[in-house]
């Protein structure tokens, strides 16, 4: 085993997880809303920067914006939807609400796109950069400089403007942030727009590495699931540490145990964590 | 007349018993009602965690496939009879409900969700790499059901067979929730769900209760998917699939919650429209997904809730009184 080259795939892969995860540690911080669709959103977001590639023949970097701004657009209509359960914060039910909407777009997206792996092509996928054993490519480096910006970005507005203390008061206690005269309702709105907005993003970044399926969305989820839970509830920070930990583990588990388990052993490692920290490691 | 209603609605599950003859006794109809009463049973595992605990259970298809596996691999590989693999189903379950309980012992609302859920998704990727429990093959081969009752045998292969038994385990799954929803466990729980507070005030232990009704549910759904395994003679990792979540999950909310028939009726509806309308694998999805979310959304209490507004026109006018959903708000 090359640990140089381990370390780049952990970094590799590991802002590719931290990417997937932000939209859903803000909506988790935000609306305290858990989001069993995340994954088939993924899904849904890959396969339609796909449709735009073989159907309208757009390049890769017109498609993938083109599926930020479709999966934005399914926000606003899944939030609408969402939004009295939301308000009332019947989190019991909106979990169950949100598997049903993920069991949709799963059963949708093999009608329309076929149940067949498809190949979602990034030209940046095979240019390669190598410095004597070790190898990545550009793509890589688009992933994790994308990862950087966005949660640097995401930290800035949160903390240092007008609009992040809008979600943070929000978050902290939606009645008293209503009494003066902020619209919860769209303030709940905007974080889910960006949570499917995000999860695209994160899609058309990350997607091109392996074939894409109907039932990827399953098992993309739980990684997320990881990185949410040990970042610490709505900590963007914590995240981006949690997203980069996990991938390190993933590589270096891969490498030196065994490929086909690193989930039950990622998975493991959050037990571990709960069990001691039921709140996960960065609790505010 | 309410005090009448559980026995008229024991009744009338006991009355099933005749509807695939009634039907016309066609193979298809055996097959519907035998599905129907396995996943019924199935889905009031989850039943009892989500209607008493007020918690999402996501990890009940770990139970559910720890039963099929127990009966396949101890009938294939050790020629058990069904009773035997039947009690192993249950120890298998309740083994995995202690050590889930005890991890999710802390946990509550979301974080209990996500950890059953990712154990499921970890349980099916173990069912899936390792060869002790078939990997990707599974067990196929399951020899027919054997239970020998006071020296009568019952073999059953076919699913006019297995219908009696899958009534019988039905009924007595019936039985035990209504035992259940009037026992001490049953009514702490529901106490734990509504006043945590006046629970602890009374010295009711919630984490205890949590820990105990989570486990009791663990071998309901285990014995489902015990008799599930002899019912497709074949055992795999697609017993982890979400369709057998959507669909619990579905069974309970559809009718309404904490109504003794609620889950049964609930996966009747779903295999009749899959069996006798269905529009193709991935239109049933949409269908059981697009039902799971608009019942939620549309009518929280289920479709009874719809029986409410028809009864008493003028009272849907009035804004829901509080017990709408009492377990959602804390």
């Amino acid at each position: 085993m090359n640990l140089a080259q381990q370390l780049i795939n952990g970094l590799v892969l590991g802002s590719g997880y931290a990417l997937i995860a932000i939209g859903w540690t803000v909506l988790l911080g935000a609306a305290r809303l858990v989001n069993f669709a995340h994954g088939q959103l993924y899904m849904l977001a890959a396969f339609i920067a796909w449709a735009a590639m073989t159907r309208l023949g757009v390049s890769y970097f017109v498609a993938v914006p083109i599926a930020v701004l479709v999966l934005g657009l399914l926000g606003v209509l899944l939030q609408g939807m969402m939004l009295r359960l939301v308000m009332q914060q019947n989190l019991t039910s909106l979990m169950i609400v949100t598997l049903g909407f993920g069991y949709v777009f799963q059963g949708g997206a093999a009608s329309l796109f076929g149940g067949d792996p498809e190949r979602f092509i990034s030209p940046l996928q095979n240019a390669n950069i190598r410095f004597g054993e070790i190898w990545f490519t550009w793509q890589d480096v688009l992933t994790l400089v994308c990862t950087l910006l966005l949660f640097g970005t995401l930290w800035l507005v949160l903390n240092r403007t007008r609009l992040g203390a809008l979600v943070r008061s929000v978050a902290e206690d939606p009645k008293l942030a209503q009494l003066f005269g902020i619209d919860a309702a769209r303030v709940y709105i905007g974080v889910f727009v960006f949570e499917c907005a995000a999860v695209a993003l994160g899609a058309g970044l990350v997607a091109p590495r392996s074939p894409i399926l109907a039932s990827i969305g399953f098992d993309e989820v739980i990684m997320t699931f990881v990185v949410v839970v040990l970042g610490g509830i709505g900590s963007v920070g914590g995240s981006l540490l949690a997203g980069f930990g996990l991938g390190m583990f993933t590589a270096l588990f891969g490498a030196l145990v065994s490929p086909a388990y690193t989930t039950a052993a990622a998975f493991l490692v959050l037990l571990v964590v709960l069990a001691a920290r039921p709140r996960g490691l960065g609790t505010r | 007349m309410k005090h009448l209603a559980t026995p008229a609605a024991l009744i009338l599950a006991a009355l099933a018993y005749f509807v695939p003859s009634v039907a016309g006794g066609a193979p298809v109809v055996y097959a519907a009602c035998t599905t129907i009463a396995i996943l019924a049973v199935m889905a009031y595992g989850a039943d009892l965690i989500l209607s008493y605990l007020g918690e999402v259970s996501l990890g009940h298809t770990i139970f559910w496939a720890a039963g099929g596996y127990a009966a396949s691999m101890l009938a294939v590989n050790a020629d058990w009879n069904g009773w035997q693999t039947a009690a192993a189903a249950i120890v298998a379950s309740l083994v995995l409900a202690a050590v889930l309980g005890l991890v999710t012992l802390r946990t509550r609302e979301f974080v209990f969700s996500l950890v059953t859920y990712a154990a499921a998704v970890v349980a099916m990727e173990v069912a899936f790499n390792w060869s002790f429990l078939g990997g990707s093959d599974g067990i196929v081969g399951v020899p027919p059901l054997e239970l020998a009752l006071f020296g009568h045998g019952i073999t059953g292969s076919g699913n006019a067979d297995l219908w009696p038994i899958a009534w019988a385990l039905l009924m007595l799954t019936l039985l035990f929730i209504q035992r259940f929803r009037h026992s001490r466990l049953g009514t702490s729980a529901l106490m734990v769900q509504m006043n945590p507070d006046l629970a602890q005030a009374l010295g009711v232990d919630a984490r205890a209760v949590r820990f105990l009704v989570f486990v009791t549910s663990a071998p309901i759904s285990a014995l489902a998917g015990w008799l599930y395994a002899y019912q497709r003679a074949y055992v795999g990792p697609d017993m982890f699939e979400s369709y057998f979540l959507v669909l619990m999950l579905t069974a309970i909310v559809v009718v309404g919650r904490r109504l003794l028939l609620g889950p049964l009726i609930g996966t009747a509806l779903i295999i009749a429209q899959q069996t006798f309308f269905s529009i193709g694998g991935d239109g049933d999805k949409i269908i059981l997904g697009t039902v799971l979310a608009a019942i939620l959304l549309l009518w929280p209490r289920g479709l009874i809730g719809l029986w409410d507004v028809l009864r008493r026109p003028r009272a849907s006018a009035r804004p829901p009184t509080a017990p709408a959903a009492p377990a959602a708000r804390r």
